[in-house]
């Protein structure tokens, strides 16, 4: 190892690279195991999944390039599992209590701790997590409107799947007779934990290759090098507070909007800033309470996108950052609140929020409002096909928000997620439905000196009896223009049953039994529009 | 190539390859048995041009076997100036090409450009019409709607349509109606079901819609060089590189132009494979480093030869043909180096290309790859190019001095510089090799391109590859592969089975065999069948492709593959026939090239001067020879450097090169 002229225990800007080169590629090693090998298409098709590498206190240090609703949640999970169990070498942990890290029920994180050999505690960790189509729970798809978090499927807080390098057949069992598509889930778990251990077996090389001794110097200068971005970027922000506020439209329980205000602080001079989102909404009783993790996923997120360099995702960026969340409120839930719709809902719409604030303070480097809802769509019933239960679960795109100087993105995912979408002709080999239309929806992205983006219209018919349930947003408020550009177009749903012409308008969180022949026509909103036209 | 009229057509026709490249146009023939190179500077505003002045240039008056690398595609392609494309689908499916997989492409970049879809708003056109996954046709277009679309059509503009309706693979005769009808136009029409008859939309509907794209252009270069060859040269064929790495008949190529996009770079991998091959090597690594990106490939002669893809995207659009897997890294000889804001070394994705160029050939202002090889030691002076391009180590090293930034020596930067690239090379060998299940130890490391040798052996050691090959004639290595390559026409068609129904494949077999030999006949050609599946796991995502000899055989031989790539297998579990595939190969003629007894020697003759080179710390003596000067059988030991006209080998102490028969290097790597 060459080491700088200034300080010769530090390593240098070459050492960093090469280092940070390796554990990043390690991370996308996991993910391209762990798409090839899962079963479901949820996973394989739509990549709804994540994979990350952290040093021994639980800090990340590499996260692939996967899905940014998970960059502060994993990192939650991890440590919640660290904090629960004394780890031998050969466990894997397995986890989705969105109250020790999680996001929300379906999402099952996995964590395996290295060890090198000549220390008695794990020197890293590997970890992933994945979207799993169905975990049991009062709706297929554990998507749908629930009370309670009992509702919305198996909670497992953490506990070892795999000790000492064998299957915990009773534990798995145990979970798999609590969802509805056991085989599947037990293919998608398969492939979660050989992905571990490629992980495993891929920190270990490396462990060999510098020596161990040599491995935390590199750790601390990544974490440090990571947070130096941050604050050279922080350092070039306007100082003082920048205020916004915006609402979900219900909880799907009544029809009272719910607030989400935030309060940017930035102090360039010690290169900081302070998020705080006191006067946001109470919990509430229906699924979009989002749990600090998601909160802290955005607002990384958010640091993420301002950063001019490439950055790689690491505890570091978090460094300068003071998160203030009140407890038991939408952004800070507190359990048994159910959560589902927080990971793909509210974690859109405090995005929305941050930029909206951050559009204060620099107008010109933020687009105006995304879609800011992933109209959640699960159906579950039986295929008469085969006999066999099935679950479909998929998120439509909306319009992008426009931005200074170029128009919105039209029928993309923005912000939150980046899933893709599920091949008709896929979905209609594998489920017993069938699509009836896929276009963009015309003029629905807001006017403006720059237009928002359109969104999709997607219609999709019941072969079978099934029960649908859709969880959506922004019907009421629209996703906003900045700098007087016109926001964008609500989004909308209806049913037309089948054998009848007229088309039943169903709320953003609605659930039902559909049967055979009907058919569901859903409008995603469009982005908001920038500058006046 | 086995065709009816071998005999008399072997004697008199000569085969030429020629290769189209960005700087020059490579040539090389047979003749008598010998191998002859020519190079000619290209042509890019009519690149048959060169092609034509390559043939003049043999001397030969004869009837000739041309077959082509072209570039016309991918630079019609990546400077977005194919044909307007009317895309035709399924009413209510019109957007369906825009919309893609509606992700997008930098997720934490707020200012992404606009996607750039091949087909604008206008040109979408929707039949009502609907074939279910069963093949079964639940709506049929009337004539009147036909004919509306006909309308619709001719007053478009459009100058070539592509046809791709849902399911139209399980049933197609939706799509066929809706080409006849569209005939009357006049227009070069793709449809999907002949294209890429295979499930997943997007991709199929992406693939004929390049391929539509492609039509007019590709049509017009290719028929008209056709003309040219054959009016000079009467008697003489053409035929044209697919990015699969096989040769099609021109005229073929000129209606499917979607198989010939990355026609120039397959041509590379199957020389590099010829070249291994013939030098004792199956399993190789192919690395070729270029100015501004790096080329990585695998083959394995135990598992087909060179690995191919289906899921490939060229200038940002997915084509789901078979085509060689080639993964590129976004760096070479040119790229920048520069500290960012937190103080990391990062080299590329910038580069300084051609102008300004690295600083030491005298414009450029910021470090690069080439600078930094330079200032080590690695480039000599007086050999680069033969001398064409005046370095300057002076400036060069002013210039990285100043923007070392916290390293000690423009030394310490140089090879930070270098181990950052060599990471990013590394990266990209792990991609094909690593996550494809293939352990690099057991491969040999083919390195050529201008920057590939100089890099071989520091890779190939952090890797653990043992052995590095440098091919012989490494400017041709691409014209040779397609001078070499077979006859190939892949054909598939999704079916999506279950395991107990696998039986009935064998009539659709039978079907594709008969359209392979038709169309093969009437190209006066043969060829030998290979059938393949695509299984899965029933309700898996993922496919893997296994040769079909048995219905037995092909699901053992599933279960096996899985075990090796995913290290998981469960011969209890039911599977699913995805694709079946269809490959029919005319072997090209066998050529090997002059064999030379080896006569073990120093290479002394080849000695011409011992510099100071830069290795692990500190400069070393290191001997200089010119390759041409070397005789089979020479063996030397590093520290050395072997230069050569457009690239140079650099051997680091411990590492020992030996100059084969056929005038490869053969380097050993210690562990």
């Amino acid at each position: 190892m060459t080491h700088t002229a200034a300080d010769p225990a530090k390593p240098d800007p070459v050492d960093l690279a090469v280092f940070q080169s390796a554990v990043h590629s390690i991370a996308e090693e996991m993910g391209a195991a762990l798409r090839r090998t899962a079963l479901s298409p949820n996973i394989k098709e739509r990549r709804d999944y994540s994979c990350a590498i952290f040093d021994g206190l639980g800090r990340v240090i590499a996260m692939g390039d996967h899905m940014p609703v998970h960059l502060g949640s994993m990192p939650m999970s991890v440590q919640a599992a660290v904090a629960a169990m004394a780890f031998a070498p050969g466990d894997i942990a397995i986890l989705n209590d969105p109250y020790a890290g999680g996001t929300h029920l379906p999402d099952i994180t996995m964590v395996l701790p290295v060890f090198l050999p000549s220390h008695d505690q794990p020197a890293f960790y590997v970890s992933n997590r994945a979207h799993h189509a169905d975990v049991g729970g009062a709706f297929p798809g554990s998507m749908g409107p629930a009370r309670e978090i009992f509702q919305e499927g198996i909670r497992i807080p953490p506990v070892r799947i795999v000790r000492g390098g064998n299957l915990d057949r009773e534990m798995l069992d145990l979970i798999l007779m609590n969802v509805r598509t056991p085989q599947e889930r037990e293919g998608d778990l398969a492939s979660q934990i050989g992905a571990c251990r490629v992980g495993e077996q891929r920190m270990l090389q490396l462990a060999e290759k510098y020596g161990e001794q040599n491995l935390q110097p590199l750790v601390e200068e990544l974490l440090d090098y990571s947070e130096r971005l941050v604050r050279a970027e922080l350092r070039t922000m306007p100082a003082g507070d920048f205020s916004a506020e915006d609402w979900l439209d219900d909880d799907g329980v009544t029809a009272v909007p719910r607030r989400i205000t935030v309060r940017l602080r930035f102090d360039p001079a010690a290169a900081s800033l302070n998020i705080d989102f006191s006067g946001s909404s109470p919990q509430v009783a229906g699924s979009v309470n989002a749990v600090r993790a998601i909160t802290l996923s955005a607002c990384f997120y958010m640091l993420r996108c301002l950063l001019r360099e490439d950055a790689p995702a690491t505890a570091g960026i978090l460094g300068p950052l003071r998160l203030e969340t009140p407890s038991g409120s939408i952004v800070d839930a507190l359990p048994p609140a159910p959560v589902a719709g927080g990971n793909v809902e509210t974690s859109q719409r405090i995005v929305d929020v941050l930029l909206r604030a951050l559009a204060q303070a620099v107008p010109g480097r933020v687009p105006s409002a995304s879609a800011g809802t992933m109209s959640n769509l699960t159906i579950g019933g039986v295929d008469p096909r085969t006999g066999e239960p099935f679950t479909y679960y998929e998120t439509t795109a909306g319009g992008m928000g426009a931005r200074p100087g170029i128009d919105g993105v039209s029928g993309v995912q923005t912000h939150m997620t980046n899933s893709l979408n599920t091949p008709i002709e896929a979905l209609e080999y594998a489920y017993p439905l069938r699509v009836r239309r896929y276009a963009y929806r015309d003029g629905s992205g807001g006017a403006g000196q720059f237009r928002g983006g359109d969104g999709l219209i997607r219609e999709v018919e019941m072969l079978a009896d099934a029960q649908v349930t859709l969880l959506a947003d922004r019907r009421k408020f629209r996703p906003y223009g900045l700098q007087s550009g016109e926001d964008g177009a609500p989004g909308g749903a209806w049913v037309l049953k089948a054998g009848t012409t007229e088309e039943t308008e169903i709320p953003g969180k609605w659930t039902q039994r559909l049967s055979k022949g009907d058919i569901l026509h859903i409008e995603t909103p469009g982005g908001g529009g920038w500058g006046k036209r | 190539m086995r065709c009816r009229d071998t005999t008399i057509r072997e004697r008199t026709h000569l085969r030429v390859a020629i290769d189209t490249g960005g700087t020059f146009t490579d040539c090389v023939y047979l003749a008598a048995g010998k191998l002859h190179v020519l190079k000619v500077f290209s042509t890019p505003a009519d690149p048959s041009l060169a092609v034509l002045d390559c043939l003049a240039q043999t001397g030969e008056q004869s009837a000739f076997d041309l077959r082509h690398g072209t570039t016309v595609g991918t630079n019609t392609m990546l400077e977005r100036k194919g044909a307007r494309v009317a895309f035709v689908t399924t009413a209510g499916f019109e957007d369906t090409i825009a919309i893609g997989r509606q992700t997008r492409s930098r997720l934490y970049d707020w200012f992404a450009p606009l996607p750039n879809c091949l087909v604008p708003r206008e040109l979408r056109f929707g039949v009502p019409e609907r074939v279910s996954a069963e093949g079964e046709i639940l709506r049929t277009p009337t004539e009147g709607e036909l004919d509306a679309l006909v309308n619709a059509l001719r007053h478009s503009g459009a100058e070539a349509i592509a046809i791709s309706l849902l399911f139209s693979f399980a049933n197609p005769e939706t799509e066929r109606r809706a080409e006849a009808a569209l005939r009357c136009l006049g227009l070069p029409i793709s449809t999907s079901h002949r294209i890429l008859p295979e499930f997943r939309e997007y991709e199929r509907a992406s693939t004929t819609v390049v391929n539509a794209y492609l039509a007019p252009p590709m049509q017009n270069y290719l028929l008209q060089l056709e003309r040219c060859v054959t009016k000079q040269y009467p008697g003489s064929r053409v035929d044209v590189m697919q990015s699969s790495g096989g040769i099609i008949p021109a005229r073929l190529a000129a209606q499917e132009p979607a198989r010939t996009v990355l026609s120039g770079p397959a041509g590379g991998v199957i020389g590099a494979c010829h070249v291994a091959r013939l030098a004792g090597f199956e399993r190789i690594i192919g690395f070729d480093m270029g100015g501004t990106s790096t080329d990585v490939f695998l083959a394995d002669s135990a598992a087909g030869g060179a690995q191919r893809t289906n899921e490939s995207v060229v200038a940002g659009v997915p084509i789901s043909l078979p085509m060689l897997d080639i993964h590129t890294a976004g760096a070479g000889g040119g790229s920048i180096a520069r500290f960012d804001a937190g103080g990391m070394l990062r080299v590329g994705p910038g580069s300084a290309g051609a102008d300004p160029g690295p600083i030491c050939f005298g414009r450029g202002t910021l470090p690069t790859v080439t600078d930094a090889q330079l200032l080590l030691g690695r480039l000599d002076p007086e050999s680069f190019l033969d001398g064409g391009v005046q370095l300057d180590s002076q400036s060069t090293r002013q210039i990285m001095r100043e923007q070392k930034s916290s390293l000690a020596t423009v030394e310490d930067f140089s090879v930070g510089i270098l181990r950052v690239v060599d990471t990013q090379m590394e990266k990209a060998i792990r991609v094909i090799s690593v996550e494809r299940g293939y352990n690099p130890r057991e491969f040999t490391l083919v390195a050529f391109g201008g920057g590939g040798p100089l890099h071989a052996c520091s890779l190939a050691r952090a890797l653990r590859i043992p052995k590095v090959l440098i091919p012989a004639m490494p400017g041709a290595l691409s014209a040779v592969g397609i001078l070499l390559a077979d006859l190939v026409r892949d054909y598939s068609r999704t079916v999506m089975l279950a395991e107990n129904a696998i039986e009935s494949i064998r009539d659709t077999f039978a079907e594709m065999e008969q359209l392979a030999a038709t169309e093969f006949s009437r190209e006066g050609l043969q060829g030998t069948a290979l059938r393949s599946i695509d299984i899965r796991y029933r309700r898996q995502g993922y496919e893997l492709n296994v040769p079909y000899a048995s219905p037995a055989s092909a699901v053992e031989a599933f279960h096996r593959l899985h075990q090796q790539r995913y290290g998981f297998s469960d011969a209890y579990k039911p599977v699913e026939i995805v694709n079946l595939r269809l490959r029919i190969i005319a072997a090209a003629e066998p050529w090997s090239p002059a064999y030379q007894e080896p006569v073990p020697g120093d290479g002394h003759v080849a000695l011409y001067a011992e510099r100071p080179i830069f290795f692990d710390g500190k400069f070393l003596p290191s001997r200089l020879y010119r390759r041409e000067a070397f005789s089979p059988g020479d063996a030397i030991p590093g520290p050395a450097m072997i230069t050569e006209y457009t690239s140079a080998t650099l051997l680091p102490p411990g590492c020992r090169a030996q100059v084969d028969s056929y005038r490869n290097i053969v380097i050993t790597v210690p562990a």
